[in-house]
């Protein structure tokens, strides 16, 4: 199984810049779109990882006989992981997002600094 | 029917399917609403313990497949024998903290069900992808949980605890992505088996990536500040659903993945040992309750990890069921009932928990909670640790244990910190009323950990249940305590008589003795609790137990029994000292002490384990020269506990500020168990040469302790504080004599043991009598009650003289032989400052008598009568004790000589005779009536010189005749050791409030940290790649 490099690399890039925007960004709401990035890149990862170089879709049928389906077919579980990570991505940025509005109405401010009561 | 309604897959049925009933219902009303949820909750409570029960009798886990295909063509699920248990473990605590949430909002109740059913999926799931799944549906729902928060702080940790968990929710996800792109597998099994083809850069990267999100949803110290402020802000019932449930299920997925990570084990254990010594070490300097909790719930984390990983790298998997799975239980109960029992008090500071005071079933339910977090018996974590500690000392893992016993001292120190608030009972208490039904759940984690460690106590092989009889006992006398004070002393004493009596005559040899000297000084003593009216709410059960499991000690036959009822002695006698609010800093240190003590002699069996391979207390004795560590680290906590002089500190306090009756119990009879643990130890190390050399060194400590002791006693102005250093003195003496390591040291440590147990019983007694009488402490301020207290000087003049060494009494007799068989090991230094000790307990006895006694009494010196009857009962047969032991030698020397080996006596001679006929030729009259007239003439020449020296000089009032000399005691004894371990206490404070500056509450730092940590464990990862072929 190929990877196809230059998605694999765009996916963990796209990562890498989510992760940067949650670490460096004192807005929340661009917390959350960084947090969506790097969703978004580990989702690129997923289908990458998938890919089979010149390969076509994984379905048998008369292109596609049994016997040359584990070389020239693109790996259909990967897609599946990626639909049921899109979906928890979906879960969790919604959550993220309500507790914006929620931390928005206790303080009037959406900037992180605004939250940083609990310590020691 | 039934079987299929059961089956594991049900759990994902009533969960899902709750799940949508809820909200359906909830229009109905929110009371449909709370029944779905509580009757999902049993439902899955129910097929997780008849799972476990299934598979037990089967001896089979329980395939399940899904899909209708085969792995790896579909998710497969398996419930084997540590599934169900931990799934039985989580629903029934899930269920339990039910009870908090079925107020709640529909929502509540709803991610409620969602979480628990998604814990129970990470805990059976066998497909890697599938456990992420449910991890996040965990994560989910207890985001939701958390977005419900009232406050602004709560919302805040809510938001801080999401950013860092979705960081490592997205590593565990590429790795599990990047494990199918190396492998093209994501069933667990098949990884397992094929874990070798997870190699090259990207099988390297993604191995790391599971571990550092696993360990990083286990919040590790320092990326663990996010978990801390949510366990801070959260209320109790999510705070518990957190710190227990959710940390349950992603330890077993830990667990499950363990094999993949066989290389990189130490990586766990050391990043558990870090959190487990600085969570414990930050929360020393914690004032908030639940922030509390939640670094002793990080530090339990830690443990876990490092038990789990060590126990797997020194190859001792056969331990694990016990010692892991004991553990998780433990925190996991006991965790949740402590959260619970703070969503309920609802007091955010540590002082504020002075509400619990006045009521005693909390008092008792938050203090079984805290016991069984500590590790101590009877509950489930005690037996797990034994179980770890043995293992690892077997494995010569010495370091480790050390790491272990460091962590679990500190958190018991700010555990039972908290305790000691808790008692304070000066608070108002009188606006906070629980309800009843809320307590419910906290009372069921207590009942549950007590039978559970009934189970786990078992399972660690212990086989004399008669160990459990204090507890019974203390129990049954819990029940009857609102009764009156004569009823329950009655019941009190007629127990510790029956109880101890059965528990007595199952001991033999050395340990027969012993326990007849504790047995009839616990009763002699016990007479003397009837001198107080008062209620005395707890004080009878705790007594009862304290007494049992005294009595119990000596009948011990193995280690783990002798160890466990240790620890009991030290736990009933810190509740008993802690009754009074002025005692509590005495109690806790005490606890310390105590606890450190128990420790030393918790690894010294454990190292004479891993060398003999046994448990059974007489097989010491074929131990050979590599035991001596083992020896050494029995007598260094078998002498913490005695008070050896530089580990002393925390004996005056706690003597003194006690209730008085308690401290003529700690200085009578708790004080000997330490005495009982030494004379075993080097009974069984005469014969093994390994500590002969260690036993000059002990002794020269314990004369000095003597000298020490006597010097402290004679600058104190306060009674009880003086009696205490004079305990702690002739405590020396036994010590020293136990040390001769000879037929004669330990006949004379029996002696002076069974003497200094009447006698500072009496003393004691004495103590509690002028203080009730007068309501004084302070020597300076008593004087002249000879005339009004007749007896009670009396009965204070024989202990003196009985102590002291003069004769005609029995403290003669033992010191006589001491010190001529000190002559005779030639051990110069000792003896001398044992006549140096012996002349320095004169002066500071007489001086006692003279102040209290004598001289002329205080114009506002309260009532004249002498001591209730209870108290001169007990020292009536306390003197009755010493007169028997004094006309009466060979009563207790004769069967001293019989329980020691005959063999070996009569190879020891003395002076050319042999033991025995010397003490066939012993006849005390003589030398009785001799020292009788010497000591008559003696006074009355003394008394005729200051009569006339007198008639010159102004008459000198009593007390100041030692005035002089305090100088010059003052001088001689520096505070030394209070100052060192004063300053230690501090800066180890000053440590964790150090450490606790890298929570500064920023959300987005404690990213960075979570990142660091991951960049940690894979440079950690590398090297050990890099290192290992």
């Amino acid at each position: 199984m190929t990877i196809s490099h230059a998605v694999l690399t765009t996916g963990l890039l796209l990562t890498l810049i989510g992760m940067w925007g949650m670490l460096t960004q004192r807005n929340i709401l661009r917390i959350i779109i960084g947090f969506a990035l790097m969703g978004t890149g580990s989702h690129i990862v997923i289908v990458a990882v998938g890919y089979v170089a010149n390969g076509t879709a994984p379905i048998i049928d008369d292109a596609l006989p049994l016997s040359e389906a584990a070389a020239r077919a693109v790996d259909p579980v990967p897609s599946a992981l990626a639909v049921t990570a899109i979906v928890i991505g979906l879960a969790v940025t919604a959550v993220m997002l309500a507790f914006a509005i929620r931390l928005y109405g206790a303080k009037k401010s959406l900037s992180i600094d605004a939250f940083a009561d609990s310590k020691w | 029917m039934v079987g299929s309604l059961l089956h594991p897959l049900n759990i994902f049925i009533v969960g899902l399917g709750g799940g949508f009933l809820i909200p359906l219902l909830n229009r109905f009303g929110r009371a449909w609403a709370a029944a779905v949820l509580v009757a999902a909750l049993a439902a899955i409570a129910l097929i997780s313990v008849s799972s476990g029960v299934q598979v037990f009798f089967n001896g089979a886990p329980i395939e399940i497949l899904t899909g209708g295909a085969e792995p790896p063509y579909a998710i497969n699920l398996r419930m084997g024998l540590a599934e169900a248990f931990a799934a039985a473990c989580v629903s029934i605590v899930a269920l339990l903290g039910g009870a908090y949430v079925v107020r709640e909002k529909y929502a509540v109740l709803l991610l409620y069900l969602v979480l628990v059913m998604g814990v129970l999926g990470m805990v059976m799931t066998r497909d890697l992808f599938n456990l992420f799944v449910f991890l996040e549906i965990v994560s989910i729902a207890t985001y939701g949980l958390l977005s419900l928060g009232e406050s602004p702080e709560a919302l805040a940790a809510g938001f801080k605890f999401l950013m860092a968990t979705v960081v490592a929710s997205t590593l565990f996800l590429l790795g599990t992505i990047l494990v199918y792109a190396v492998t093209g597998m994501l069933n667990i099994d098949g990884l397992i088996a094929d874990r070798a083809a997870i190699a090259g850069p990207i099988g390297f990267v993604a191995l790391t990536m599971l571990l550092g999100a696993l360990l990083l949803e286990l919040k590790p110290f320092p990326a663990n500040g996010w978990g801390l402020d949510v366990y801070e802000t959260a209320p109790g019932s999510v705070a518990a659903l957190v710190a227990s449930v959710v940390s349950a299920g992603v330890f077993f997925a830990l667990l499950k993945l363990l094999p993949l990570f066989e290389d990189y084990l130490i990586v766990i254990a050391v990043s558990g040992a870090i959190t487990f010594v600085f969570a414990n070490l930050v929360g020393l300097s914690q004032t908030k309750a639940q922030r509390l909790l939640g670094y002793s719930s990080t530090g339990q984390m830690g443990l876990l990890c490092m038990a789990l990983a060590l126990l797997h790298l020194t190859d001792a998997e056969a331990a694990i069921p016990l010692a892991v799975g004991g553990l998780f239980l433990n925190h996991l109960v006991a965790k949740a009932g402590l959260f619970w029992l703070a969503g309920i008090v609802r007091k955010e500071r540590l002082r504020e928990w002075s509400v619990l005071a006045g009521r005693p079933l909390l008092l008792v339910g938050f203090g079984v909670l805290l016991c069984a977090i500590a590790g101590l018996p009877p509950f489930p974590g005690f037996w797990a640790k034994w179980e770890l500690l043995l293992s690892l000392a077997s494995a010569g893992q010495h370091v480790w244990i050390a790491i272990i016993l460091l962590g679990s001292l500190l958190e018991a120190a700010y555990l039972f910190r908290w305790f000691g608030r808790s008692l304070n009972s000066t608070a108002d208490t009188k606006d906070w009323r629980p309800a009843r039904l809320d307590l419910m759940p906290v009372y069921s984690a207590g009942l549950l950990l007590a039978i559970c460690g009934y189970g786990a106590a078992t399972m660690a092989g212990l086989q004399g249940q008669w160990v459990f009889l204090p507890l019974i006992a203390g129990l049954a006398m819990f029940a009857i305590d609102r009764l009156s004070a004569r009823t329950k002393w009655a019941v009190a004493f007629l127990a510790v008589a029956a109880g101890g009596l059965w528990l007595v005559s199952g001991a033999v040899g050395i340990g027969f003795l012993f326990a007849v000297v504790l047995y009839s000084g616990s009763l002699a003593l016990t007479v003397a609790c009837l001198y107080r009216e008062d209620e005395r709410r707890g004080f009878y059960p705790v007594l009862a137990v304290m007494l049992l499991s005294l009595q119990a000690l000596p009948r011990a036959a193995t280690t783990l029994e002798f160890f466990v009822l240790f620890e009991l002695v030290t736990l009933s006698s810190y509740f008993l000292i802690a009754r009074r609010d002025e005692a509590q800093a005495a109690a806790l240190s005490y606890l310390i002490w105590s606890l450190a003590a128990g420790y030393f002699v918790l690894a010294g069996f454990a190292v004479a384990h891993a060398v003999i391979g046994d448990v059974v207390l007489s097989t010491f004795l074929t131990a050979g020269p590599e035991s001596a560590l083992a020896f050494g680290l029995l007598a260094a906590g078998f002498m913490i506990k005695a008070g050896a002089i530089g580990v002393h500190v925390w004996l005056p306090a706690a003597y003194a500020e006690s209730d008085d009756d308690v401290s003529a119990f700690l200085s009578a009879v708790v004080s000997k168990v330490p005495i009982f643990g030494l004379v075993v130890a080097a009974y069984a190390a005469i014969r093994s040469e390994a500590v002969l050399d260690l036993a000059y060194f002990a002794g020269c400590i314990g004369m000095t302790t003597t000298v020490g002791g006597a010097m402290l006693a004679l600058r104190q102005d306060d009674i009880k504080r003086m009696l205490a250093y004079s305990s702690m003195s002739q405590l020396g003496y036994i010590v020293a004599a136990v040390a001769l390591m000879s037929h004669l040291g330990w006949v004379t440590a029996l002696y002076l043991t069974a003497n200094h147990l009447a006698v500072k019983g009496i003393l004691f007694l004495v103590a509690a009598t002028v203080i009730l009488r007068t309501g004084r402490r302070e020597l300076s301020g008593l004087g002249g009650l000879a005339k009004r207290m007749p007896l009670t000087f009396g009965i204070a003049v024989v202990g003196v003289v009985a102590m002291s060494g003069l004769p005609p009494f029995t403290g003669f007799g033992g010191k006589w032989l001491l010190l001529s068989a000190m002559v005779e090991k030639g051990w110069y230094l000792p003896i001398s400052l044992g006549v140096l000790a012996t002349l320095v307990g004169l002066l500071y006895m007489v001086r006692f008598v003279r102040a209290t006694f004598l001289g002329q009494p205080q114009e506002d010196v309260r009532t004249t009568s002498d001591a209730p009857w209870p108290i001169l009962a007990a020292q009536a047969l306390l003197i009755l004790g010493i007169l028997i032991m004094t006309f009466a030698p060979k009563l207790l020397i004769v069967p001293i000589s019989d329980a020691i080996d005959p063999a070996f006596s009569a190879t020891l001679v003395w002076n050319g005779m042999s033991l025995e006929l010397i003490y066939g030729y012993w006849n005390p009259w003589p030398t009785m009536i001799a020292s009788v007239a010497v000591s008559a003439v003696v006074i009355a020449a003394l008394w005729l010189a200051r009569g006339l020296a007198a008639k010159r000089l102004r008459v000198v009032r009593a007390r100041s005749f030692f005035e002089d000399y305090r100088p010059l005691v003052l001088a001689l004894t520096p505070p030394w050791t209070s100052t060192f371990w004063d300053r230690l206490t501090e800066q180890t404070q000053e440590l964790g409030r150090t450490i606790a500056c890298v929570y500064t509450g920023d959300g987005q730092l404690y990213i960075v940290y979570v990142l660091y940590y991951f960049v940690a464990v894979y440079l950690a990862c590398a090297a050990l790649a890099f290192a290992l072929p």
